[in-house]
């Protein structure tokens, strides 16, 4: 083609050129809500007034006040000291559970939407046994047998979200295997681990970050099951989930024991959705500034 | 229709003894004595030998499980080592109360979900979606236990005008039947309905968008019929299948929820074998439950494969 | 079956000097602007738009895509949508401006008096409802039928827009009916309540050829029979000829000439009605010449034109072209043209593009072995052996034993319709598919067996161009990365060196070398194409599969790429296997032709006799659908298909079932024998060769044009 007289180039007109999509509302409402929630569980108990685990027989029951801002428990302990320092064990809850879910089923999905034929048949039947147990069952029959602790409910929540991941990632994975793009990665010779992790894995992204943040939500919802029946964080620990439920049979004379972990539960579910909201609008590439 | 019918009923049975194994290999062969585990930290060694005695646990695994799966498909669940009775009578008793009290929050949240759904999709962008919205995502904001203790403090504790927790038979009249289901009813909704409300709006919102939607708008019909006629028939399909979940949410949910009403189903049984290590209940209510939710699947699929002409049809033609 | 010439209706009198007074129109346009609005800025669909249909009569309304013409028939329904909004004008119908209407008033008149048929039938029909409750509908709603009488009524739809066993269709579901039975539903929905005017907004492009001439058939005769007057907005000049009496051309949302069909695309006034009646791919005797074509892209407009909207792409255009819009001018008939030069220009042709590209024949026979052989390919798709006994299936045959070979620098065309299997032969040929039986041989090498065995190097050598120029790039890399990790692959180390390469493919396809920074989803239809097209040549490929690589895209752009291609054919030596469902197209690029149906060859030769007696008769069909324009000469009998599926995998010819000629049982049960001719000419039939050369040709104007 070197000496080939060249083609008389066709006059085009510049497409507008990429705009930086706005960021959503949600995803800044979702941000501004979390982030007094990710200092909280960074520094919780540095910030926090007093000791989360602090006893004072003297004030017991305390309602709201100058002292103590939310109150204190059965033990007198300060609650607002309490729910700052569990953030941290609720969040890493929620955290940690997706984060493995994510390390076992982002590959076998990849494996079972790409391979398909024996391998990825077995692989999503055994999904398929998995979810067939509803959700909290699942972990509760992890954990009935032995001692319950934090790392174990982290385990068994990991393990109850696994076949979601793999669904969605194989669900993914099949549907880019038809895109023509795939098609020609092929045909100019791609071998998989390139078509896997260059083609594939970069268009999987957003759905799955869009997907995980729903995960961690209901990871740190289904931790906080788990700890309030107490199967998960245990005792003096102050995870949100175990300070609700040692708040209840004094939640008729001191409802803010329950209260303010409730509330930074709800504060920290809202802002995660929200991030998720704000991801999946950011993300679409219907939203790339182009019509 | 038939051919699939048969396909999913083969395919429960496999995936029902597949549960089954993974059910009792979890509980029965964790690494650890569970012999001693139940006995307790304290027991003498003869206490423990003789609860796994009881249990077969001197035994090899695969003669183990043989015994439990024999039992099983003959009706016989075992018996309960704490309450020295047979399981299956306690269990189904159980289960129904909870089947109640699962079936009404279903039927609460599917029509209340869907038509909150409908109704934001219908408005998209107004008022009333962002109502909708904001309420749903306080529904799923904080945990269903805490809905439950904000319930019963305020409708119980202050208002005194449901019970707070209890059971009371059907026989003792419809009324206080009723009182007793509604606390526990109302959270389990809360915790759902979000989900099904958005998953409906969202569903409507492609629906509305859909070529059939501008062909019967073209041909002139109401916008009542064009959305219950022909979009919403369509925008159900995805949310048939998510209430076969929340149905094993529910399920799952109970054991919490049902723990906080002291309502006497199958989540309070199963807490109270955990807490008691009561291995033989513990293994009968979560294969149980677990069918029961399996069961719920293959309703959900059957109903979608009869709501969309396509597989209906499809199954027909082939 | 039958071979009934098309019933023209003869076309209103409309002379200007007719004493009688001109009847009202029933569709009077007058000065619509719309626009489609959000956050990021306006775009003007519509602008100032004006038409009128006279009763009894279908006018055309002709544009490409962006061109406004689907906004304009949704504005006329009130079904915009999407953030459209009318602006001003008015929308006058029997007299009546819709606009003033309330919208329960509106929503009287649809599917009433104004009934519309929309593109694709499928997703017209609601999936969950049964076909003749669908039909049934508008009756009850507006007629106030009960629904026994609305039933009985929908029976007689059915039949009168030619379906056979109209209580079967009834009571199906829109998925059990094929694409051309659903376009016929919907026909009937719209003629349920007698209207006055059809909207038909691109009814048949979604279905093929042979059932896209059947279903203009019916549309034709019904506005006859019925005196209805409709708006057929369509991108397809040729079927436009078939049906409009008039036609309304749009350009970025302006009206750019209207007038009779017969003068606009005999004598087309507007140079951008020139280069669309240019551009069209057409059967004629000089094809070895380069399609005309417009350059560059659909012009957009975001407020009123402050020049003429096509003095971009104007080859006529001047100084002040650019510098004033241009307004509509109208002569004493009634026809208006939108350019101030239209007298200037009356009978000055579009230009023709540089010639001396015309290729030598000869070249394409080269006497040494063929580049890609392919022997008794056979493609089962679906197959499952379960051990279930009721699912197991036989599978679906798309591809039952095709022999065919393509040459060194040779083009052969491969002409279908959709499930002919035309894809699936493309792709076995690439290795993308593993052939059920037979082999696929690519310089004498076993392709299929070398991929597997995880050969690359060979594989590079033959590469494929889409249909869909958006899907077929990786959206999140940049034109540049597409098209550098071939080289890479290839073992050019030097990235620099790489980086004059990708510039110098993307000159050879005709973009600038600033495009290797863009990214996909900022690239035109046409461009993004071009972009595949020097991606497939970065591996310095010997034979591309071009699978409907022109078929998304508009007339103009069309013409342009296929330029492109005879041009890379000529100077790079490039052999093509190019698959089409447009044999117009095709006979312009290809060498050789093979027509594919229900997965088997049942005619191939060298273009030139394949265009001309004897036919297959699947092959007479194809040409007889083709479609013309006025200046073309004579209207020649097309002949109608029926709308049966195709047969593959059973033991007689796969066309029976539809073909028009079909001798008798030994069509249905016997495999046709194939006729042979020493000029590579063979064809599947049962017919003897000798009566299948009695026939006529489609294109008598051929005959000149030797093979040889």
């Amino acid at each position: 083609m070197t000496d080939a007289t060249p083609v008389r180039p066709a006059p085009v007109q510049l497409a507008p050129r990429r705009r930086l999509p706005s960021l959503p509302v949600s995803l800044i409402v979702g941000l501004v809500l979390l982030a007094p929630l990710l200092v909280a569980a960074v520094a919780g108990s540095w910030i926090a007034p007093y000791p989360y685990d602090e006893m004072n027989i003297m004030s017991r029951l305390q309602p709201p006040g100058a002292e103590f801002w939310f109150g204190t428990d059965e033990f007198g302990r300060d609650v607002f000291s309490r729910t700052l320092v569990g953030t941290g064990s609720s969040l890493v809850m929620g955290v940690a559970a997706t984060a493995l879910s994510l390390l076992a089923g982002v590959p076998l999905g990849l494996i079972a939407g790409y391979k398909g034929g024996r391998i990825g048949e077995a692989i999503m039947r055994a999904m398929d046994v998995l979810m067939s147990f509803p959700p909290i069952l699942l972990g509760i029959l992890v954990l009935a047998v032995t001692q319950p602790a934090q790392w174990k409910a982290i385990v068994a929540i990991g393990i109850v979200y696994v076949p979601q991941v793999v669904r969605l990632t194989r669900a993914i994975t099949l549907e880019l295997m038809q895109e023509e793009f795939i098609t020609a990665a092929r045909l100019r010779g791609e071998n998989a681990a390139y078509i896997l992790f260059h083609e594939i894995l970069p268009n999987i992204w957003p759905p799955l970050a869009v997907e995980a943040s729903l995960r961690v939500v209901f990871a740190i919802l289904l931790g906080a099951s788990l700890s309030f029946i107490g199967m998960g964080a245990q005792p003096p620990s102050s995870d949100w989930g175990l300070m609700i439920s040692e708040a209840r049979p004094f939640v008729e004379q001191a409802p803010w024991i329950a209260l303010c972990p409730g509330f930074a539960l709800a504060t920290a579910v809202i802002g995660i959705n929200l991030l998720g909201d704000g991801l999946r609008a950011l993300l679409d590439p219907r939203n790339t500034g182009a019509h | 229709m038939l051919a699939y019918t048969l396909t999913r009923l083969v395919y429960l049975a496999l995936v029902l003894a597949v549960m089954s194994v993974l059910i009792f290999l979890v509980t029965q062969a964790m690494p650890g004595d569970v012999a001693s585990m139940i006995a307790g930290q304290f027991a003498s060694k003869e206490v423990v030998d003789a609860i796994a005695v009881k249990l077969g646990l001197d035994q090899p695994l695969i003669v183990q499980y043989g015994q439990w799966a024999a039992g099983i498909l003959r009706g016989d669940l075992g018996r309960s080592l704490v309450l020295e009775q047979p399981i299956a009578p306690i269990l189904m008793e159980a289960l129904a109360r909870s089947l109640v009290l699962a079936v009404v929050a279903l039927a609460v949240v599917a029509v209340v979900g869907i038509g909150l759904g409908v109704l934001a999709a219908v408005r998209r962008g107004k008022l009333t979606d962002q109502l909708v919205s904001g309420v749903s995502y306080l529904g799923i904001a904080v945990p269903d236990f805490f809905w439950a203790i904000v319930l019963v403090l305020i409708f119980g504790s202050y208002m005194k005008l449901l019970p707070t927790g209890g059971y009371a038979p059907l026989s003792d009249g419809f009324l206080p039947w009723a009182s007793h289901l509604v606390l526990p009813v109302v959270t389990l909704v809360l915790m759902l309905l979000a989900r099904i409300a958005r998953l409906t709006r969202s569903s409507m919102i492609d629906v509305l968008q859909t070529n059939y939607v501008k062909f019967a708008r073209a041909k002139g019909m109401p916008e009542s019929v064009v959305i219950l006629r022909h979009a919403l028939k369509n925008a159900l399909l995805p949310t048939i299948t998510v209430l076969a979940i929340d149905f094993g949410l529910i399920l799952g949910g109970v054991v919490v929820i049902e723990t906080i009403f002291s309502y006497p189903g199958m989540g309070r049984l199963l807490l109270f074998a955990i807490q008691r290590h009561d291995l033989p209940l513990i293994q009968a209510t979560i294969l149980v439950v677990s069918a029961a939710y399996c069961l719920a699947n293959l309703t959900a699929d059957l109903l979608y494969a009869y709501v969309n002409p396509k597989i209906r049809h499809g199954m027909k033609a082939a | 079956m039958m071979t009934a010439p098309q019933a023209r209706p003869a076309v209103p009198p409309v002379t200007a000097a007719a004493s009688a007074p001109e009847p009202a129109p029933l569709l009077d346009v007058r000065g619509l602007t719309i626009s489609y609005g959000n956050a990021r800025g306006t775009l003007r669909a519509a602008s100032d738009v004006g038409f009128a249909i006279r009763p009894g009569e279908v006018m055309g309304l002709v544009g490409e895509s962006g061109s406004g013409k689907s906004t304009i028939a949704m504005a006329i329904l009130d079904l915009l949508g999407g953030g459209g909004r009318v602006e001003s004008g008015e929308i006058l119908f029997d007299g009546t401006d819709l606009r003033r209407l309330s919208a329960p008033e509106r929503r009287a008149l649809r599917g009433d008096r104004i009934a519309a048929v929309f593109q694709d039938p499928f997703t017209s029909l609601n999936p969950a409802l049964t076909v003749g409750r669908q039909i049934a509908e508008p009756l009850i709603q507006h007629k106030g039928f009960s629904p026994r009488q609305a039933a009985a009524r929908v029976q007689d739809l059915l039949s009168e827009v030619g379906i056979r066993d109209p209580r079967r269709v009834a009571a199906a579901y829109p998925h059990e009916l094929s694409g051309g039975m659903q376009q016929r539903a919907l026909i009937a929905t719209a003629l349920g309540c007698e209207p006055k005017l059809l909207i038909l907004d691109e009814p048949t492009t979604a279905l093929d050829v042979t059932v896209e001439a059947r279903i203009i058939d019916l549309l034709a005769k019904l506005c006859d029979s019925h005196r209805l007057s409709a708006l057929f907005v369509s991108h397809n000049l040729g079927i436009v000829n078939r049906i409009c009496q008039t036609v309304t051309v749009l350009y970025g949302g302006l009206v750019v000439e209207t007038g009779p069909t017969g003068r606009v695309l005999s004598r087309p006034a507007h140079p951008y009605s020139k280069g669309l009646v240019a551009a069209l791919p057409r059967i004629t005797a000089g094809r070895r010449h380069r399609l005309p074509s417009i350059p560059g892209t659909v012009a957009k407009l975001s407020g009123p034109p402050a020049a003429c909207v096509f003095a971009p792409r104007c080859p006529f255009a001047e100084e002040a072209c650019r510098s004033r819009p241009q307004a509509m001018l109208t002569d004493a008939a009634g026809d208006g043209v939108r350019c101030w030069k239209a007298d200037a220009l009356a009978g000055i042709p579009w230009p023709d593009e540089d010639a001396g590209i015309a290729r030598d024949p000869k070249k394409a026979q080269p006497r040494s072995a063929p580049l890609v052989e392919v022997d008794h390919l056979r493609k089962i798709y679906g197959a499952n052996r379960s051990i279930l006994p009721w699912l197991r299936r036989a599978g679906t045959v798309a591809v039952e034993d095709v022999s065919f070979t393509v040459g060194r620098g040779e083009v052969v065309g491969v002409v279908g319709e959709s499930g002919s299997g035309k894809s699936t032969i493309g792709r076995a040929l690439l290795a993308l598919t593993e052939p059920s039986a037979g082999t696929v041989l690519f310089d004498g090498a076993d392709l299929t067996r070398r991929v597997r065995q995880g050969d690359q190097d060979l594989r590079r050598r033959a590469q494929l161009v889409f249909q869909n120029s958006a899907a077929s790039l990786n959206p999140r890399k940049t034109v540049g990365d597409a098209m550098d990790r071939p080289l890479v692959l290839a073992g050019r180390a030097d990235a620099e060196e790489r980086r004059k390469t990708v510039a110098g493919l993307l000159t050879r396809v005709g973009l600038p070398s600033a495009y290797a920074d863009r990214y996909p989803h900022e690239l035109s239809g046409g461009e993004r194409q071009r972009v595949n097209i020097a991606r497939a040549l970065a591996t310095d490929p010997d034979f591309v599969v071009c699978d409907e690589a022109v078929s998304a895209l508009d007339v103009s752009v069309q013409a342009n790429i296929l330029n492109l291609l005879a041009e890379l054919r000529d100077e790079m030596g490039l052999s093509y296997l190019f698959i089409t469902h447009d044999i117009a197209v095709v006979s312009h690029i290809a060498d050789r032709v093979l027509v594919v149906y229900g997965g088997t060859i049942c005619e191939e030769g060298p273009t030139g006799r394949v265009l001309r007696p004897p036919y297959h008769p699947y092959t007479e069909a194809l040409l007889s659908a083709v479609p013309r324009l006025a200046e073309d000469g004579q209207e020649t009998p097309r002949i109608l298909l029926e709308d049966a599926a195709p047969t593959p995998g059973g033991q007689g010819c796969a066309f029976a079932a539809r073909c028009p000629r079909k001798l008798g049982a030994v069509c249905d049960e016997q495999a046709p024998p194939v006729h042979r001719t020493d000029d590579g000419h063979r064809i599947a039939c049962h017919i003897p060769l000798a009566t299948l050369a009695e026939r006529a040709a489609v294109f008598p104007e051929l005959a000149g044009d030797a093979p040889h």
